[in-house]
């Protein structure tokens, strides 16, 4: 399991990367890895509004679905297309396998250092 | 740690209603609670979260016929309800939310009724090999749902009618269905009824959690969240409108000519449609294509926009599009 240092992390799990005033959005290799085996990510349009903890796209795995839910509140600039095809690389490379680009933020949830998530997320396994 | 169970039994049969009442037990299900909710819907397909439905169902034929189409929140692939069959929702927060345990409550309610049934590594229930029990989950937050079919004496004939094999030219992402063999309980146990399966499986539900399930109380339902609810899973939008991009193609000889249609539906919406034909006059094909654009996915909207065509041509058009679509 890794926690890259130079991304911020929420508590539903997912990752944020910051480039110049627009994030990047993904989900952590924890989640990946709880969701099992992904078919299928549905996600916004470009233009789209996304509300910092509010669902903005869901992910299916074998017949469960799981909403992912958005760190911040802003505007999708972009969407990663490829992931479309090919949901698969979420579980590849998590941290590249960003879902979508947002601009214009106006809020964010609070946000969590790669160490500070990784005792999060590890004391979640243990339940 | 589960220290609450809770049980709710609906007769409403309208597959809206009754997803909306799911949604709303699940948003409103306390920390500590576990709540089983049974439920029937009549005549209903219903599909998966990200799958299309044109290429999962017979949708005209099913709406010829009365009945209804329903998108559901979790995934996996469609299935058919009717009558004879009974469906349960566990609902539970997600530290106590246990696939497991769920499923230990069907083998334990089918032993009641005297059948040896097991799960599959699909999270399904056999019995033999055979599905009567088809399983699908979907979390939100902290909030999660585990949701199957009983089929009891459900019309199979009825199922096979709606459930289609997609049409060879449909081409869609999405998710796609997985064919299984099923059966029905009457087959394993003659007297089974859904009310003898309504109490196996509340019987079965407060001995695996130790508590026996108090009826849930009905005040705690609030009317104008599932109203909203409702409209939501009956809205155009959440059916059809999703955006799984697909496309499809018609295409049929008449004694005029060949005639080949492709289409590029997004979000149930026709964005682009090439018409092509060696007709000896194919000046129509523009028109056509033209009007079919931005257009809804539907056989009355394309029929109505193959309306300005010459009398022959419209004519086995529009069957054409009424067999196709």
């Amino acid at each position: 399991m890794t926690y890259p240092e130079n991304l911020k992390y929420v508590k539903s799990h997912e990752w944020v990367k910051e480039e110049g005033d627009t994030v990047l959005i993904g989900i952590t290799d924890y989640a990946q890895d709880a969701l099992g085996d992904l078919v299928f990510v549905n996600l916004p349009e470009p233009g789209d509004e996304v509300t910092a903890g509010e669902p903005f796209a869901d992910v299916e795995s074998v017949k469960a679905v799981s909403d992912v839910f958005s760190p911040v509140t802003g505007i999708v600039k972009e969407i990663n297309e490829e992931l479309l095809d090919s949901p698969e690389l979420i579980n590849q490379a998590p941290y590249d396998a960003w879902f979508v680009r947002v601009e214009q933020i106006t809020d964010e949830e609070d946000y969590m250092d790669a160490a500070a998530y990784e005792a999060f997320a590890k004391e979640e396994a243990e339940g | 740690m589960i220290t609450k169970t809770a049980f709710l039994q609906t007769s409403e049969t309208d597959p809206y209603k009754n997803l909306a009442l799911e949604e709303f037990l699940l948003m409103n299900c306390q920390p500590g609670e576990c709540i089983l909710y049974l439920w029937q819907n009549r005549n209903t397909v219903v599909i998966g979260r990200n799958q299309n439905c044109w290429k999962e169902c017979n949708v005209s034929r099913l709406e010829e016929d009365g009945g209804f189409l329903v998108r559901r929140l979790s995934g996996g692939g469609a299935v058919y309800h009717d009558m004879g069959n009974l469906n349960f929702t566990f609902l539970v927060r997600k530290e106590d939310y246990n696939v497991d345990r769920q499923m230990n409550v069907i083998i334990r309610a089918m032993e009641h009724l005297g059948i040896h049934a097991e799960k599959n590594g699909r999270n399904d229930a056999t019995i033999d090999g055979r599905k009567f029990s088809g399983n699908a989950f979907y979390e939100t937050g902290e909030h999660c749902y585990h949701h199957g079919t009983l089929l009891i004496r459900t019309d199979t004939q009825k199922m096979s009618r709606y459930l289609q094999v997609s049409p060879e030219k449909l081409k869609s992402k999405g998710v796609q269905s997985v064919r299984s063999r099923v059966a029905n309980l009457c087959e394993f146990c003659p007297d089974c009824n859904v009310e003898l399966v309504s109490r196996a499986m509340r019987q079965a539900f407060g001995e695996i959690y130790g508590i026996p399930a108090e009826d849930f109380p009905m005040k705690r339902l609030e009317k104008s969240m599932l109203e909203q609810s409702e409209e939501h899973f009956s809205s155009w939008d959440w059916k059809y409108g999703r955006s799984i991009p697909f496309q499809h193609e018609l295409s049929c000889r008449f004694p005029w000519g060949e005639v080949q249609i492709q289409l590029d539906v997004s979000g149930g919406i026709i964005r682009m449609a090439n018409v092509f034909s060696d007709s000896m006059n194919p000046d129509w094909t523009q028109t056509l294509s033209d009007a079919l654009e931005g257009q809804p996915y539907s056989q009355d909207a394309m029929c109505t926009a193959a309306g300005e065509l010459p009398g022959d041509i419209r004519e086995d058009l529009q069957l054409l599009i009424r067999e196709s679509i």
